[in-house]
């Protein structure tokens, strides 16, 4: 009993946005739907929510296909934000929950509620073109939420937001959970997703890459990380006799080393008592969704933040991700 | 944790906390709420921004003004007319009758008026004419504005047929018809012992020289004047606000779309409602927004024209006579009005709709815009002829076919000459269009609303209904 997406096939003319992905969501999970852009997170939710027909395959919440379900049972933060901008901020949620079939009545309690919750109550009165981003990201969450749906699909909804903001919606996502709601988010931040899921599922152009519990998709790259502090050399010079380790995060306090699968962590701890290291701190751990992500796919998730690479004649080499 | 909205509710129990019941319990209820209500809650909002908007409260003021002089414009004609002469020529068979008549109307309608003392302008000017032929070729020509063909009846009366071919004013002839009056009584008293036969009130009627014909006999079509003045004032307005109202409000339904799609609401309106929801919530409430307007602006319109008698005998004194402005404004030409209206709206609002939400910019508006108000401007011209009461086979075509019908047929209805059938042909086609193409419509925008930056070509038009 659970959200099932049911290896679903999508085209849009010649370009493949879904190829076979399939996945389930335990009931009352946050669950962090990853990819770079164009990886088909988009057009899954369009497909769960009803607004897109798949080519093939469907979508089922609790075993009920999603074309059956009332449009209530979900909750909707779509990437592109938006409201109406003339429209009263108090007036725009009490709309939308009434398209979930919210009396208005209960609609307009719900909304100073959660505009009380995220210390808003002062934007009730205002109208949406007069709102900070963050602030109108508030809103549309509220307007997301405010009719209780069992569901929660929000598309990138870290994205764009300052510090305070994003502590403000990871609260209300556990809190949701705790009351028993599924949460089901698409992110391209993997530190969000460490942080909040408790299942993934890593996609790459339209198809699954790996999924499951966070922690069984961490371990099953056969990778692990080593945090280290030593009292000398925070450099760790004598970490390049051991083949298979590389150090991606150097610190004063404390150093995390990738092990390749295959490496033992004790192999590391040898080599610095053996170089005459005093080893402070110790620490396996599981490798970073980040390096479960390049390990699967080939490539960073964010690469294509970064410059490509340049070639012999000073032209940017083509390439990337599509 | 509390939820947000506890601490207000705490006998709120149509709300079940418990996650599993309410899949149980809330779904079929929430299902079923969807379709009407959502389709309602969309039109509220539309009606209300709309009614609201800078916009409808200024167009509102320019076309209630704009009626309100329509509505005043046969006072005006009067009150220029007033200054103005008419030439009539009189012709009888009966020896002295022709001059007898001439003599008695030039004293008695000139002379009247001087006696209401308005400077004593002579607004007839009498003409006899012995030549019946010649006289009825003088109207056609318009060397006169009409002719007067007085004949003895085999009671003894007299009968007065008046040929025009336009140039008659609505309050000339009715002038006439006093003066024919005066003719008569005369007559009676001049030319007769007043024992021998009773006091015959002269018969009296204008007949339109234009439709052909000998201009005397019983089978020429009889025109009332005044009444069709009247009708063609009040189809000018149904069709110029027809045509003004659905073309603007059907770019309004168009640009609201585009609007949504713009600023991205658009995402959340769709996974809250569905498309036929949005796509009739819209067109209701944008028509019902509409309607109000043409109701705002008839309003003023329809008052001016029931008080413009006496704004006429205020203003150009009480002999001028019933202007009747009002005649030609019966209750089934609002109705069928009002018919075509909310039918002709549904079909180019379905057409905006649809185009709209192909759209990504507001800018790509105009790139919509003119190709979608052409058929709108090719059925108000046929419209403008039907008006002057023109029937060719091309206005009666003109008039069955779904978009032109709201204006032609409006126009063919006012001018009068519709058969019952070809209004019932004409109704049925544009009820029948309607629910197809707003069909069509809510495919293309099912497809369309998710679309963003592809150019409106024909190609992204048939692509989004086959798989909308």
């Amino acid at each position: 009993m659970s959200l099932v997406v049911d290896h679903l096939f999508k085209r849009f003319g010649s370009v493949v946005a879904l190829d076979d992905l399939a996945f389930e969501v335990a009931p009352g999970q946050v669950f962090g739907f990853l990819g770079a852009n164009g990886a088909g997170k988009t057009t899954t939710m369009r497909i769960a929510l009803g607004v897109l027909e798949p080519d093939a395959g469907r979508v089922t919440w609790r075993g009920t296909d999603s074309h059956r379900l009332p449009r209530s049972t979900w909750g909707y933060l779509p990437e592109e934000r938006g409201l109406y901008p003339r429209m009263r901020v108090l007036d725009q949620l009490v709309f939308f929950g009434g398209l979930h079939g919210v009396p208005a009545e209960r609609a307009k309690r719900e909304a100073m509620a959660w505009l009380r919750r995220f210390r808003a109550e002062d934007l009730a009165g205002r109208k949406a073109e007069q709102l900070s981003k963050g602030n109108q990201q508030k809103v549309q969450f509220i307007a997301a939420v405010l009719h209780d749906p069992q569901v929660l699909l929000m598309d990138e909804p870290f994205t764009g937001l300052d510090p305070v903001n994003v502590m403000l919606l990871r609260e209300a996502f556990l809190e949701l959970r705790d009351r028993g709601r599924t949460v089901v988010f698409s992110t391209h931040q993997m530190e969000v997703a460490e942080a909040l899921c408790e299942s993934v599922a890593i996609v790459d152009r339209g198809r699954m890459v790996i999924g499951g519990r966070l922690r069984d998709v961490k371990r099953a790259t056969g990778r692990r990380l080593v945090r280290i502090s030593v009292a000398d050399d925070h450099r760790l010079p004598w970490l390049a006799a051991i083949p298979g380790t590389r150090v991606i995060q150097v610190g004063m306090d404390r150093s995390s080393i990738e092990l390749d699968a295959g490496v033992e962590p004790e192999t590391v701890l040898a080599a610095a008592v053996a170089a005459g290291v005093r080893v402070v701190h110790f620490e396996i751990a599981d490798p970073s969704l980040e390096q479960v992500f390049i390990d699967h796919v080939g490539h960073p998730l964010d690469e294509e933040l970064h410059l490509a690479p340049v070639d012999d004649a000073g032209v940017p080499v083509a390439g990337g991700v599509a | 944790m509390t939820r947000p909205g506890e601490p207000n509710e705490p006998g709120d129990r149509d709300r079940p906390v418990e996650t599993d019941a309410r899949v149980e319990t809330d779904g079929p209820v929430a299902r079923t709420h969807g379709g009407g209500g959502n389709v309602s809650l969309v039109a509220r909002r539309e009606y209300s921004e709309r009614v609201r908007s800078r916009a409808f409260v200024f167009s509102t003021l320019l076309l209630a003004g704009l009626a309100v002089v329509v509505a005043l414009l046969p006072l005006m004609v009067r009150l220029v007319d007033r200054a103005s002469v008419t030439r009539v020529a009189v012709t009888a068979v009966e020896p002295g009758l022709a001059e007898r008549a001439v003599s008695v109307m030039d004293g008695f309608l000139n002379a009247r008026l001087a006696a209401n003392g308005e400077g004593g302008d002579t607004i007839f000017a009498f003409q006899p004419m012995d030549d019946a032929g010649r006289a009825v070729a003088a109207v056609r020509e318009g060397s006169v504005a009409a002719t007067m063909v007085l004949t003895r009846t085999a009671s003894g009366g007299i009968d007065a047929q008046v040929l025009s071919a336009g140039a008659l004013g609505p309050d000339r002839a009715q002038l006439l018809q006093v003066g024919t009056f005066a003719v008569g009584v005369l007559d009676w008293t001049a030319s007769q012992p007043a024992t021998t036969r009773p006091f015959v009130i002269p018969t009296f009627a204008v007949v339109d020289a234009a439709a052909g014909g000998s201009g005397s006999g019983g089978a020429v079509a009889t025109v009332d004047a005044a009444e069709y003045a009247s009708r063609r004032i009040v189809g000018i307005v149904f069709v110029m606000l027809s045509f003004l109202t659905l073309v603007f409000y059907g770019l309004w339904v168009a640009s609201g779309v585009v609007a949504e799609k713009a600023n991205r609401v658009m995402e959340l309106l769709i996974s809250a409602a569905t498309a036929p929801q949005l796509v009739v919530g819209k067109i209701a409430g944008i028509g019902l927004a509409g309607l109000t307007q043409v109701a705002l602006v008839l309003a003023p319109a329809v008052l001016t024209l029931m008080a413009s008698d006496r704004i006429a005998d205020a203003v150009l004194g009480t002999a001028t006579g019933p202007g009747s402005s009002l005649a030609a404004l019966s209750p089934g030409l609002l109705g069928a009005f009002l018919v075509y209206f909310v039918l002709g709206f549904a079909l180019y609002a379905a057409l905006y709709a649809g185009a709209g939400s192909l759209l990504s910019r507001a800018e790509d508006l105009q790139i919509v815009a003119l190709p979608l108000s052409i058929p709108a401007i090719a059925g108000y011209l046929p419209a403008v002829l039907a008006l002057s009461g023109g029937t060719s086979p091309f206005i009666r075509f003109a008039s069955y076919v779904p978009l032109w019908s709201p204006f032609v047929m409006m126009a063919r209805l006012s001018a009068g000459n519709v058969q019952p059938w070809e209004l019932a042909l004409s109704v049925g086609l544009l009820a029948a269009t309607v629910p197809l193409v707003t069909w069509l419509a809510i495919r293309v925008f099912r497809a369309g609303v998710l679309l963003y930056g592809q150019p409106p070509t024909v190609r992204t038009f048939v692509r989004a209904v086959r798989h909308g």
